[in-house]
C-alpha cells in the first residue's frame, strides 16, 4: 500500500471511527456526563466530512470545485475546526477533572478555581505570543490556534499524569471511563507535540507525519469506543486513613470555601430599622443599664452633721 | 497493570515534555508547525497561494 493509500484510507476511517464512539457514547446514556467529549467528537465528524467533501471534490471533479477555492475553503474549514477542538479539549479536561474529584467536594472546588485561572492565563498567553510584528491575519490566526493547541496538550498530559496518580484515593480504577478518557486524550496531545516539532522541519503539505497522525486518532477513537461500550465498574468505597494528604486538604478546602458571617459595626441610620426592632434594642439597651443602689434611710442626726459640713 | 497503565502515562508525558522543548526552539521562526490530529492534509500555504499548495494533485 502507498502512502497516498494509506492516508486516504485513514482519513477516512476517522470520520467512521467518530461516529461509531458518538453512537456507543449516547447508548451508554453517559452522554450527559460528558457532554464537552460529545461536542467535541460531532466537530471533528463534521470538520472531517466537509474536508473529505472538498479533498474529493479539488481532485475529481475540478469543474466543479475550483482548486483555489476548494483550497481556501479547506483552509478556513481547518483551521477554525482546529481552533473549536483546543477549545473543546480544554473544555474535556476540564470535565473530566470536576468528574474525577467529584468525591472529595473540597478539592474540586479548590481545583476547579486553580484549573479556572490557568486556563484563562494560558489563553491571554497564547494570543500575546502569537502577537508578533510579522504576524498578521491568517498568520496570526494560525500562530494563536497553535499556541492554544500546544496549551491544552500540556494541561492534557498534566491531567493524566493526576489521574493516573491519584486514581486510587478517589475511588477509580484503570477500567473507568474517566481514566480511559484522560488516556486518549493524553495520546493525542503527545500526538499533537511531536508533530508541532517534527512539522517544523518538512514543507510538504502530505507529510508523512500523516500517517502516524491518522493510526494515533484511530487508536485513540478504538479505545474510547470500548470503554463506552463495555460496562463501567462502580466506584470503589473510598476509605482514607486519618493521616492522608488528600482527607487533609479537603478539610481545608471545605472550610475555605465557606460564606462568612458580617457584623455591622458603624455608620448605621436608625431609618434601616423597623419600629419593632428599634422597640427591642430600646428594651435591650435599658435592661443593660446598671441598676440603681436602694436608698435606705439615713437617720435624722447624720443628715444635720453633713448640712453643718457643708454650709462650714 | 497498575505498574503499566502508569509507566504508559509516564512515557507519554516524557515525550510530550521533551517535545513542547524542540517546539520552543522551533516556533520562534513564523512557519505552521502544527497540524490537527487528523490523517488529512495540513493546509501549510497561504489562502492565496498561486498553486492552491497542490490541493488538486
Amino acid at each position: 500500500m502507498t502512502q497516498d493509500a494509506l492516508v486516504n484510507t485513514l482519513s477516512y476511517l476517522e470520520p467512521i471511527l467518530c461516529a461509531m464512539v458518538l453512537m456507543v457514547l449516547l447508548r451508554s446514556k453517559e452522554a450527559k456526563k460528558y457532554l464537552n467529549l460529545v461536542a467535541l467528537l460531532s466537530v471533528k465528524v463534521l470538520s472531517s466530512a466537509i474536508c473529505l467533501a472538498i479533498l474529493y471534490s479539488a481532485a475529481s471533479w475540478r469543474h466543479v470545485l475550483e482548486p483555489h477555492l476548494a483550497y481556501q475553503t479547506y483552509f478556513y474549514v481547518y483551521w477554525i475546526s482546529y481552533a473549536l477542538e483546543a477549545l473543546l479539549s480544554l473544555l474535556v479536561i476540564y470535565s473530566i477533572f470536576k468528574l474525577a474529584m467529584s468525591p472529595l467536594k473540597g478539592l474540586q472546588t479548590l481545583g476547579i478555581l486553580v484549573f479556572r485561572w490557568v486556563a484563562v492565563i494560558s489563553i491571554a498567553v497564547a494570543m500575546g505570543v502569537a502577537f508578533s510584528p510579522h504576524l498578521a491575519g491568517v498568520k496570526f490566526m494560525v500562530a494563536m490556534i497553535t499556541q492554544l493547541q500546544q496549551t491544552s496538550s500540556i494541561l492534557t498530559l498534566c491531567l493524566l499524569l493526576f489521574v493516573c496518580f491519584a486514581i486510587r484515593p478517589m475511588g477509580l480504577s484503570h477500567r473507568s471511563r474517566i481514566f480511559g478518557v484522560s488516556f486518549g486524550l493524553g495520546l493525542l496531545a503527545v500526538t499533537n507535540l511531536v508533530q508541532s516539532a517534527w512539522l517544523s522541519h518538512g514543507s510538504d503539505m502530505k507529510a508523512a507525519f500523516s500517517i502516524v497522525n491518522g493510526v494515533a486518532i484511530c487508536l485513540t477513537l478504538c479505545v474510547w469506543s470500548a470503554y463506552f461500550a463495555f460496562p463501567e465498574p462502580k466506584r470503589r468505597l473510598i476509605v482514607l486513613p486519618t493521616t492522608s494528604p488528600f482527607l487533609r486538604w479537603n478539610q481545608i478546602s471545605l472550610a475555605l470555601g465557606d460564606e462568612p458571617g458580617y457584623v455591622a459595626v458603624g455608620g448605621i441610620p436608625p431609618e434601616l430599622f423597623a419600629p419593632a426592632e428599634l422597640e427591642v434594642m430600646r428594651r435591650a439597651s435599658a435592661k443593660m443599664l446598671p441598676m440603681p443602689e436602694p436608698v435606705e434611710a439615713i437617720p435624722a442626726q447624720a443628715t444635720s452633721t453633713i448640712m453643718q459640713s457643708l454650709t462650714a | 497493570m497498575k505498574l503499566i497503565a502508569r509507566t504508559l502515562a509516564v512515557a507519554l508525558v516524557l515525550t510530550g515534555a521533551v517535545a513542547s522543548t524542540q517546539i520552543s526552539s522551533a516556533s520562534t521562526t513564523a512557519k505552521v508547525s502544527v497540524a490537527r490530529n487528523s490523517a488529512m492534509p495540513v493546509p501549510r500555504c497561504a489562502p492565496d497561494d498561486p498553486n492552491a499548495c497542490g490541493i488538486a494533485n
